[in-house]
């Protein structure tokens, strides 16, 4: 299996930020979610991957091209967009069509008129005219519609409405036909990545916390709800991470389940009675609250 | 690092700033034009409300050149949308500087032929000459000390004071080579006198411009990326 | 934060299900003793980060089901154990009520061990129930809380 990109001991200082040794795969024609609060290093880790930042230490290679080195080459085949990109203002889309086409011979005229009206977006207005959403649509659709065999997106579905939302997840899914191509992505929006994702990607702390696939994380993490002693201490139990009491209604969340652990509770007092899947985004925010770690 | 550079794209790059700014430039030529009229017109008033005009738009030219196409850039965020593209930090910063060289150079020499043109070919004295070229060869080396800077510091405060600063500091200068006797005496003949001390100057102003951009050029051209 | 219910959106029941599950567990546990107030509709739903009307569905049902009792203007109090024990009764034919019967079905209780709970319930009810430590500590903590709203 070829990766679309490997990243290796990774490094990157900033004066009040660090990226700290990250190493990562992406398996080409598969898709990753890149999930972490503000600050987390999403953003340090998606310049990385596209040589706009040279790392302190580390390497980067993206399709067998090594970054920022061959940046140039590597850049013909990437798609990125990020949150903080703009087009020209003054410009219509059609000349920034026009532009793009002019730059990547794998641009798809059909493709772009086939997306222009499924994100319904008028491509003789000005740029500048678009409301953020339509921004955010006409800057994907020129990634899009060059067929990049890597798409690096940066908060693609932030700030859009659900209608929007649904529309470039549909489309982003649509990349996979062509088993060549992987699309990484990250997200405030944990249900987009629950959606979407084969893999996740959890940055904390400039760290890379944990990194697997979606079906792992949904495997080992649970919720049980159940009864216990007031002022319950649980001592000895690494993979609670989380517990909460209200009276004698106990939460524990647990990052590695396994099936005797009602027992093990037992002993102490808790008596399950519910036992649940959590959702992305509550394993998300409890692993952020426990610390980061996952 | 290899000195490769991706031809198409920088050609691209800059074709694409033309586009964004050739309307705005059109209208300073025809601004100009209208202020090389009034100098034509020989009279006093004339004279002297059409070299301000045309001091005036040269500047601003020059300032509205660097900054659409670096501090706008910046500020707009469609830098990080370039940076995308297939280019090397090498490329990006030839891409720029031939760019802002042609949004401001086309204007620059048409307005500075139209204006020896004026100069010549109408009853004012031809002297003038020595002393236009050398207001020209100030705008020009103000231009590159700005463009430099501006693709060296992100600080708009910076940009703008050193913009401003170099701009008005044409000032003094036309005072200064007024008390040059060789320069500020042949202005009223029809005789053009290239004195060594105008040349002197304008061959300091030319290779000082030259150096301004050819160290940016340098600065920025060897970075492996761009931040 | 006492009054607080853990409320998950990984749980495949309903909110205000999980609402009704929690608070039945609670009251049946003796965290809130008979005619006891309730929170407040509006402290429920902030404190466990839900709407208003998915609260007030809930209590709405607990009060069907003999639970609790809501005085316009009162708020909501648990059921004096009579009344209970009369809807308990009544309900059916000396069976578990249906509240107690959904609680041991939803919280997955077995059989036994809800017909312990609930015998021992209503054995609670013959004579004056003792407060245990754990509910004075309880009732602290939610005059505690409401003084200070």
């Amino acid at each position: 299996m070829t990766a679309a990109f490997s990243v290796h001991g990774l490094c990157k200082r900033y004066d009040a930020f660090a990226l700290q040794d990250i190493t990562l795969e992406l398996p080409e024609g598969s898709i990753m979610g890149l999930v972490g609060v503000n600050g987390a290093g999403k953003t340090t880790l998606l310049r990385l991957l596209t040589g706009l930042a040279a790392a302190d230490a580390g390497s980067v290679v993206v399709h067998g091209l090594r970054l920022p080195e061959q940046q140039v080459e590597a850049k013909r085949s990437i798609g990125f967009a990020s949150e903080d990109m703009r087009l020209y203002r003054k410009m219509s889309l059609d000349w920034h069509m026009r532009f793009i086409a002019q730059i990547y011979p794998t641009w798809d005229a059909d493709y772009a008129a086939a997306l222009l009206r499924r994100f319904d977006l008028r491509s003789s207005q000005a740029v500048g005219e678009y409301s953020h959403g339509q921004r955010v649509k006409a800057l994907l659709l020129l990634s899009l519609a060059r067929r990049p065999r890597l798409l690096l997106l940066d908060e693609p579905t932030t700030g859009l409405d659900p209608v929007a939302r649904v529309e470039v997840l549909e489309a982003l899914a649509e990349v996979l036909r062509d088993e060549r191509r992987s699309v990484l992505f990250s997200s405030h929006n944990t249900h987009d990545i629950e959606q979407l994702a084969d893999s996740i990607a959890f940055l904390h702390g400039g760290r890379l916390v944990a990194h697997a696939d979606k079906e792992r994380f949904f495997d080992q993490w649970r919720r049980l709800l159940g009864l216990g002693p007031v002022g319950l201490k649980l001592e000895g139990f690494p993979e609670i991470a989380s517990i909460r009491a209200a009276g004698s209604q106990v939460e524990i969340k647990v990052r590695s389940w396994q099936a005797d652990l009602p027992a093990r509770l037992s002993k102490e007092g808790v008596e399950v009675q519910r036992i649940d899947p959590m959702t992305l985004e509550d394993i998300f925010v409890t692993s952020v609250r426990a610390g980061g770690q996952l | 690092m290899k000195l490769e550079c991706n031809l198409p794209v920088i050609r691209l790059l800059v074709q694409k700033d033309w586009q964004l700014f050739q309307k705005q430039l059109a209208a300073y030529v025809l601004a100009a034009f209208v202020a090389l009229t009034l100098l034509g017109l020989a009279k006093p008033w004339s004279f002297y409300l059409g070299s301000l005009l045309l001091i005036v738009i040269l500047v601003a030219v020059a300032c509205f050149a660097i900054s659409t196409s670096l501090l706008v850039e910046r500020k707009e965020q469609t830098l990080a949308f370039v940076m995308s593209l297939p280019v090397s930090p090498l490329d990006f910063t030839l891409a720029k500087l031939a760019g802002n060289l042609l949004t401001f150079g086309v204007p620059f020499v048409v307005i500075l032929g139209g204006t020896l043109a004026v100069i010549l070919g109408t009853p004012l004295p031809n002297g003038l000459v020595v002393l236009a070229v050398l207001v020209f060869g100030h705008v020009l080396l103000a231009y590159s000390a700005s463009l430099a800077v501006a693709m060296h510091v992100e600080s708009e405060g910076w940009n703008t004071f050193v913009m401003i600063a170099s701009m008005v500091l044409i000032n003094p200068f036309l005072m200064a080579i007024g008390q040059i006797e060789e320069i500020a005496g042949p202005t009223q003949g029809d005789v053009i006198v290239w004195s060594s001390a105008a040349l002197m100057i304008l061959g300091a102003q030319v290779l000082l411009s030259v150096v301004a951009i050819v160290f940016v050029a340098w600065r920025h051209g060897r970075r492996a990326a761009f931040y | 934060m006492s009054d607080q219910l853990f409320l998950s959106a990984g749980d495949p029941r309903p909110m205000y299900q999980q609402i009704i599950d929690q608070i039945t567990t609670r009251i049946l546990a003796g965290d809130w003793s008979p005619s006891q107030a309730l929170p407040s509709i509006r402290e429920l739903a902030a404190s466990s980060g839900v709407s208003v009307i998915t609260v007030k569905r809930a209590y709405e049902e607990l009060e069907r089901a003999g639970l609790i009792q809501t005085r316009q203007g009162k708020g909501s109090v648990v059921t004096e154990r009579h009344d209970l024990a009369r809807t308990a009764l009544e309900g059916g034919r000396g069976e578990p009520s249906d509240a107690v019967a959904l609680h041991g079905e939803r919280s997955g209780l077995d059989g036994t061990r809800l017909g312990g709970r609930f015998q021992a319930f209503l054995d609670g009810l013959e004579a004056p129930r003792k407060p245990a430590a754990k509910n004075k500590g309880m009732n602290k903590s939610m005059s505690k809380r409401g003084s200070k709203t």
